[in-house]
């Protein structure tokens, strides 16, 4: 019994590759660029070359590609439902039905909107987790305070909502080791998380919820002390430790992703999509 | 209802980036009715190993035999095997979920498919076993029980279900002075009266000195002494190498022998401490 084994979300692994050593703000802005192009994308050649460059990245930054891909495990069950329903409920008036059973009927149209669908949500996992997997906490901070920054002119408590978002992502991997934790005490009296149909095992979960929010709110409620106790009032006022610098590996970094955007964006639009 | 450990190994995050090998060639075998302490330093593999006794962990390398069933074994009841060996856990916060203390002690009878009124029993039985009133405890919340009496509970669930064998993880952790000396009370009077099974868990050389008859000694996950007590403490330079310390009645009957009192070898509890030492300042030195 490991829950947190298939957890990649949040976790860093320390490195020293071209990855590891670019400015987070680099990182950043070209995992938002990923995930804008992601959206765009209707056709399979251009998610074709999308998965050569995630491959390339994953490979240049020494992550295993079978550890970063083992985060998605937990996510497999959804994906699966997920291409179900637009197989069978997505349709346009000139779709071709497939094949039918019952009252359902499958066409082209939701097949394609299935395969879409669910090739971008595996790239927008597999973009982020790269991003987290190559950075630090701290500079992934750093380097989001600093994009934001322009916005607290405009009342935005950037700095905090910073913050307050790194403890969330901190907090996936405490609470999945509660979970674990709590999941075992109550193996270890007897229940089977294993047996019994769909109801009964979903029935089985409550229990272990009431003590994963007690206990969550509990450890918040710690963290709170533990940083007010070192005089954390806020954003207003912080100086870093650590600035940050762009580099040569970043100017490089930023032509590579701006030639890929170039080609992905001259894919979307000279390829007609499918629909 | 003997456990077998043969050969074990365990790495935690098997396959990712993270693997850590845990457990090194664990070769153990725990009799009935035996009162075995597991000791060794933070990270030792003490938890990890327990964990195999009660199958919430699967050897892959190696194997852990309870009771004649192999826990690697598909066809093995695992659910009837953790009720016959319960456990303990370090942190009562993740044992007790129920809102109440007597829903949480049925917890276990209820999934072993007890009828109502045994159900009713157990409870009761349970709490009488660690000291907690059923009249004024049976209906309270969880969350308003203090430290100790939330071990309690946490420990009366455990033996609602009739188990053969007792693993204690570091239950004393965080308890004051008398509330560990109820908790300890409760479990040798188990060990006493129902022969049951204590594997008791700890990193406090005093208790395990004072409670266990055979003492395990983990250091980075491989067995370093297993022995009785009396053997285990006199390796103390190896122990202190591990970074474990004798316990402190040992300590103090050793200043009173440099003194040049004569004390019966191996002291391993404050009262047999307290008596040795009082004899020997009536006596006087040796050298007088």
């Amino acid at each position: 019994m490991e829950l947190t084994k298939n957890i990649t979300l949040g976790i860093y692994l320390p490195g020293e590759t071209f990855v590891h050593r670019l400015d987070p703000r680099t990182k950043i802005i070209a995992s938002v660029i990923l995930i804008v192009l992601l959206l765009f994308i209707r056709s399979y050649e251009a998610y074709g070359i999308f998965l050569i460059f995630t491959a390339a990245v994953i490979f240049i930054s020494g992550i295993p590609p079978g550890f970063a891909l083992c985060g998605l495990k937990p996510m497999l069950p959804v994906l699966v439902l997920m291409w179900i329903f637009q197989l069978f409920l997505y349709r346009t008036p000139g779709s071709d039905v497939i094949f039918s059973w019952w009252i359902f009927s499958a066409t082209d149209t939701g097949l394609h909107m299935g395969n879409l669908i669910t090739l971008r949500v595996l790239f927008l996992f597999t973009v982020t987790t790269i991003l987290t997997l190559t950075t630090s906490m701290v500079s992934l901070t750093d380097g989001l305070e600093n994009l934001l920054k322009p916005l607290r002119k405009i009342g935005l408590p950037s700095q905090e909502l910073v913050m307050t978002m790194v403890i969330a992502l901190r907090f996936v991997l405490i609470l999945a080791e509660e979970l674990d934790k709590i999941v075992k005490a109550q193996m270890a009296r007897g229940v089977a998380f294993d047996r019994g149909n769909f109801l009964q095992k979903t029935k089985k979960i409550f229990p272990v919820f009431l003590p994963l929010f007690i206990n969550a709110f509990k450890r918040a409620e710690e963290l709170i002390i533990a940083m007010e106790s070192r005089s954390y009032t806020g954003g207003k006022g912080r100086t870093k430790m650590k600035t940050l610098h762009l580099g040569r590996v970043d100017l490089a970094a930023g032509l590579l992703i701006f030639l890929f955007s170039a080609l992905i964006v001259f894919i979307i639009v000279s390829i007609q999509p499918q629909i | 209802m003997p456990i077998e450990v043969n050969g074990l190994f365990h790495s935690y995050k098997k396959g990712t980036p993270f693997e850590k090998e845990v457990l090194f060639d664990i070769n153990l075998t725990i009799d009935d009715g035996e009162f075995i302490g597991i000791i060794g330093p933070t990270q030792s593999g003490k938890t990890t190993l327990a964990q195999h006794f009660n199958a919430l962990f699967i050897p892959r390398q190696g194997r852990v035999i309870v009771n004649g069933a192999n826990t690697a074994d598909k066809t093995a009841d695992l659910v009837t095997l953790r009720h016959n060996v319960g456990y303990v856990f370090q942190n009562p916060d993740y044992q007790l979920f129920a809102p109440t203390v007597g829903e949480d002690i049925a917890f276990g009878p209820r999934n072993q498919g007890l009828a109502g009124e045994e159900i009713e029993h157990r409870v009761r039985e349970a709490m009488e076993q660690v000291g907690l009133d059923y009249g004024t405890f049976l209906g309270r919340d969880i969350y308003a029980l203090s430290g100790g009496q939330k071990r309690r509970a946490a420990i009366a669930g455990v033996l609602a279900c009739h188990p053969r064998i007792l693993i204690l993880d570091d239950i004393t952790a965080g308890l004051d002075p008398r509330g560990r000396d109820e908790i300890l009370g409760v479990i040798r009077k188990l060990h006493r009266e129902q022969n049951i099974t204590i594997i008791y868990i700890s990193n406090s050389m005093d208790e395990v000195a004072e409670l266990a008859e055979r003492i395990v000694v983990l250091d980075r996950g491989r067995i370093a002494f297993d022995g009785t007590t009396r053997e285990i403490f006199s390796h103390a330079e190896q122990l202190y190498a591990i970074g474990l310390e004798l316990p402190e009645v040992m300590v103090i009957a050793d200043r009173f022998r440099e003194l040049g009192y004569s004390l019966p070898p191996a002291i391993l509890s404050l009262e047999e401490a307290v008596d040795a030492i009082s004899t020997a300042l009536h006596e006087g030195r040796v050298a007088d």
